[in-house]
């Protein structure tokens, strides 16, 4: 019988990879001519929306796995995500974090569903497989998962009457109130013609609405900064939004109009967080509340390796 | 498990002298409420820990920076929500299996049986309620820790004013009086003692008091006392100075107290002059030597005149009269009627104005030694005089009543030791003599620490030492007052098995007097309101806060209830 195995190793080695990255590989031509209007700063408007979600997930991977086949070693992982969301009611003043729930996944590569034994502290593991054997793809898969998860929490609280901030690119493009919010900045999306528009914005500004992707996957941006600039460099307290074509320009510039005035309010500080201003004072939060909610990573790598050990 | 109120709180350590409560959302726990917990021990089957509420905590779970606090609040940007929390003293263990409560376990408020066991009050042969604890029913202390058996003597201590001492120690009485059904054989003709050293406040403890509530009524139904006055008083004053022949009392609310004072054959033959020495600097020199040598010629010599009550002649025994004889003065003899009269007839012993003093009576101590007892004895003329004067006796008669209160509030500092000092030897002779605890004899003294201090040497001093040490089996029980315990002889305050105390100035709760507190306790101390104390005593390990209700009786002339009025219907 071919026996399951917790790989030494720890779990943080391994392949790094940044599967945001990969998915999103061409992006085709940008079109600026979305909103035809002058390529200037726009003010934001606070339209007043009174209920503001914001959506996110965070993963950790628990452990790598290796299946003893005769034919060589199936490699796989062990992990961890928890999504959530956490609603600002801006009429009563107060957040909460709703739905957090956490995932664990066990992933195998070459098309072996794994069947993890009962584990220490009620913990259980859900077994997917992958086709190729590609140790990226394993955490391609894990990652997707969570993503799907994210988007599925995202378009329910969207149709619930949300204004949904769903924490980085947006994965599903639905015609419902929901926007992603892309914190950092990997690649420039504007041609150099309009590029410098953005050390022009000013706080709660943002360009007009470009057009990024193909087909399905077109999808309106827009940059938006949250604080004064104050002597930083052009792209300091920069972040990218992004709504599904779908909704047509004009619910899109709404939108737009609408974050550039909203997300400011709640945009973090540098003394507090090191991913200020970028990262929101409620998605900080959330990922703090999600991460425990993930539980102690030597606690589960112990149970993972207990239950291996004992299976043998 | 309908009264849970929480779980024990197991991001950290619980232990078996105190464990913390995540308090459920739609419980509270306040400060001395006691709660129990159910701990699975393997193979030992259930053990029960009690405990009392020493804090209560709240926090936003989720805030990591303090401007979090407006975030969640104010803005509500951030997602954070307020967790309760309590800090427990274990009081017991039951069964007693050392065992720190496990975390997760479901947290109750010990009511009913599960109160009486977190405060011992089912292990207590006789419990007697001392006050009410913050659920409105009684706390208890072991009446075998005050009256003897197992231990005896409490000590009240706490800033002047707001900490009432005093009423605290009169309530106790109230109780102590008032549950004879407690109390028991130890009630029978208990005899209480109270001197009153400030104002007038206890010169009214037979009158009820017009601010009286039902509401107070109904918290001494609780404690099982019907919320009256005290029924058996009497009040003693001494007499007004350089009033005369008639002997009108030296109070300025209430007329209606006797008067007392001392004749001076009662004077000698209770051996009263060393309490006239009790000044601090008196113990320095050898004034005592020559105090005592004096008192027991006294003694000798005294000889009773015919015709004056109470009065005496100093004559040599040499010339053959007995005790109990009396004499007709001759011409010229000096007749004793007042201290003046003793000190004059001393001074021809003691320093003659024409030749030596006469050694019989001084002893060999240096002349300059004589000079200061004489000086002390001409200071006390003044100002305890008039205690001492000849004619019917005006004892205190401690048996008239249950509660005797006597008045010393008017006399100078040296006169109050002198009448403390004669009672508490009077008090404690009578039950050397008797041998028998019972009748017990309670004597409640405020400002303990001018009759016993802790520094220095006095024969008062002595006495009350005494009493600590071997009052508890003499039935002499000593309930003792002061501000400041770290100024009272600690022989006096280790004999104490209660220990109470009100609001604490902040520098001396720190003082090891005080260890028996909890540090949480301590901080407390400091702001306790009048009307609450914090009690320890030997049959529990944590002390306990409790409140004492309004006295059903006046402590002042204006509180008296209207109807009490002798003259009304007139």
């Amino acid at each position: 019988m071919t026996r399951l195995f917790v790989e030494g190793w720890a779990p943080e080695y391994g392949a790094s990879i940044e599967p945001d990255e990969n998915l999103r590989a061409a992006e085709g031509s940008v079109d600026v001519e979305v909103e035809q209007r002058p390529w200037e700063p726009i003010p934001g408007v606070d339209d007043g929306i009174p209920k503001v979600a914001f959506v996110d997930g965070v993963r950790r991977i628990d452990a790598r796995l290796v299946l003893d086949e005769p034919t060589g070693p199936i490699p796989g992982i062990c992990g961890s995500y928890a999504v959530g969301a956490v609603l600002w009611d801006r009429v009563e003043c107060r957040s909460e974090v709703i739905e957090a729930t956490t995932t664990r996944l066990a992933v195998l590569a070459g098309g072996h569903v794994p069947e993890l034994p009962v584990l220490d502290y009620g913990l259980t593991f859900d077994g997917i497989s992958v086709a190729d054997d590609d140790p990226a793809s394993l955490v391609r898969a894990f990652h997707d998962a969570m993503r799907r998860a994210e988007a599925h929490l995202a378009e329910e609280l969207a149709q619930g009457g949300y204004f949904v901030v769903a924490d980085g690119p947006l994965y599903e493009y639905t015609e419902t109130d929901k926007m992603g919010y892309v914190k950092s900045h990997r690649r420039a999306y504007l041609p150099p013609e309009q590029a410098p528009l953005l050390g022009e914005l000013g706080a709660s500004q943002r360009t007009p609405l470009f057009a990024i992707g193909e087909g399905r996957y077109r999808r309106f941006s827009w940059y938006l900064r949250l604080v004064d600039r104050a002597g930083g460099h052009s792209w300091s307290g920069i972040a990218r939004c992004e709504a599904s074509a779908g909704l047509g320009t004009e619910v899109a510039a709404r939108l737009a109009d609408r974050s550039a005035a909203v997300l400011p309010l709640v945009a973090s500080e540098g003394h507090i967080d090191p991913r200020a201003p970028q990262n929101l004072v409620p998605i900080a939060a959330l990922e703090k509340d999600l991460r425990h909610g993930l539980g102690d990573a030597g606690l589960v790598l112990r149970a993972l390796r207990k239950a291996m050990g004992a299976a043998a | 498990m309908t009264d849970a109120v929480g779980r024990v709180l197991g991001s950290e350590h619980t232990s078996t002298r105190e464990f913390r409560v995540a308090i459920g959302e739609d419980h509270y726990l306040q400060l001395d409420d006691l709660v129990v917990v159910e701990t699975q021990v393997p193979g030992r089957g259930q053990v029960n820990t009690y405990g009392v509420v020493t804090e209560v905590e709240a926090v936003y779970e989720g805030a990591s920076f303090e401007s979090d606090t407006f975030r969640i609040a104010e803005q509500g940007s951030m997602p954070g929500a307020a967790v309760r929390s309590a800090r427990v003293s274990v009081t017991r263990v039951d069964p007693e299996l050392w065992v720190a409560p496990n975390p997760g376990g479901l947290v109750e408020r010990a009511t009913g049986e599960a109160r009486d066991k977190a405060l011992y009050t089912d292990e207590m042969s006789r419990p007697l309620p001392v006050g009410l604890a913050r659920d409105g029913l009684p706390v208890f202390v072991d009446l075998d820790f005050f009256d003897g058996r197992k231990g005896g003597h409490m000590s009240v201590s706490g800033i002047s004013g707001v900490a009432t001492k005093t009423s605290f120690a009169l309530f106790f009485l109230r109780m102590l009086t008032g549950r004879s059904d407690i109390v028991g054989d130890a009630g029978k003709n208990l005899r209480v003692l109270v001197f009153n050293v400030k104002g007038e406040d206890l010169l009214w403890l037979d009158k009820p008091n017009k601010d009286f509530s039902e509401g107070d009524a109904e918290k001494w139904r609780v404690l099982g006392v019907d919320p009256s006055p005290f029924p058996s008083v009497s009040l003693w004053a001494p007499p007004r100075p350089r009033s005369g022949d008639v002997a009108v009392p030296d109070t300025a609310g209430r007329q209606d107290v006797a008067v007392f004072a001392w004749t001076p054959r009662e004077f000698i033959d209770e051996g009263l002059l060393p309490f006239v020495f009790t000044d601090a600097s008196d113990t320095r020199n050898q004034i005592l030597f020559v105090a005592e040598r004096v008192e027991a010629q006294l003694r000798r010599y005294a000889v009773d005149v015919a015709g004056v009550p109470g009065a005496v002649v100093l004559r040599d025994p040499a010339e053959g009269h007995g005790p109990g004889s009396l004499v007709t003065p001759n011409r010229g003899e000096r007749v004793i009627e007042t201290l003046s009269d003793l000190v004059d007839a001393l001074e021809e012993f003691l320093d003659p104005n024409d030749g030596e003093p006469d050694q019989r009576w001084t002893g060999r101590v240096q002349p300059g030694t004589v000079s200061a007892f004489m000086r002390r004895l001409v200071a006390a003329v003044i100002r305890l005089g008039h205690l001492i004067r000849a004619g019917e006796s005006r004892r205190i008669d401690r048996s008239a009543a249950q509660v005797t209160v006597v008045g010393i509030q008017s006399l100078h500092d040296l006169g109050q030791r002198f009448v403390v000092g004669a009672l508490l030897r009077e008090a404690f002779a009578e039950k050397e003599k008797s041998g028998q605890r019972f009748p017990l004899s309670v004597v409640v003294l405020d400002e303990l620490n001018k009759y016993a201090p802790r520094d220095g040497q006095s024969p008062i001093k002595d006495m009350l030492i005494d009493i600590a040490q071997r009052g508890r089996s003499l039935g002499v029980l000593l309930v003792g007052a002061q501000q400041t315990a770290s100024r009272v002889a600690p022989e006096v305050l280790e004999n104490a098995a209660i220990r109470v105390t009100g609001r604490l100035d902040a520098a001396e709760a720190e003082r090891p007097e005080y260890g028996w507190m909890l540090p949480s306790t301590r901080a407390r101390a400091r702001l306790l309101k009048p009307g609450t104390m914090v009690i320890s005593q030997p049959a529990i390990p944590v002390p306990l806060v409790v409140d004492f209700p309004f006295p059903p009786w006046a402590t002042r002339k204006e509180e008296v209830a209207e109807g009490d009025d002798p003259f009304e219907g007139l």
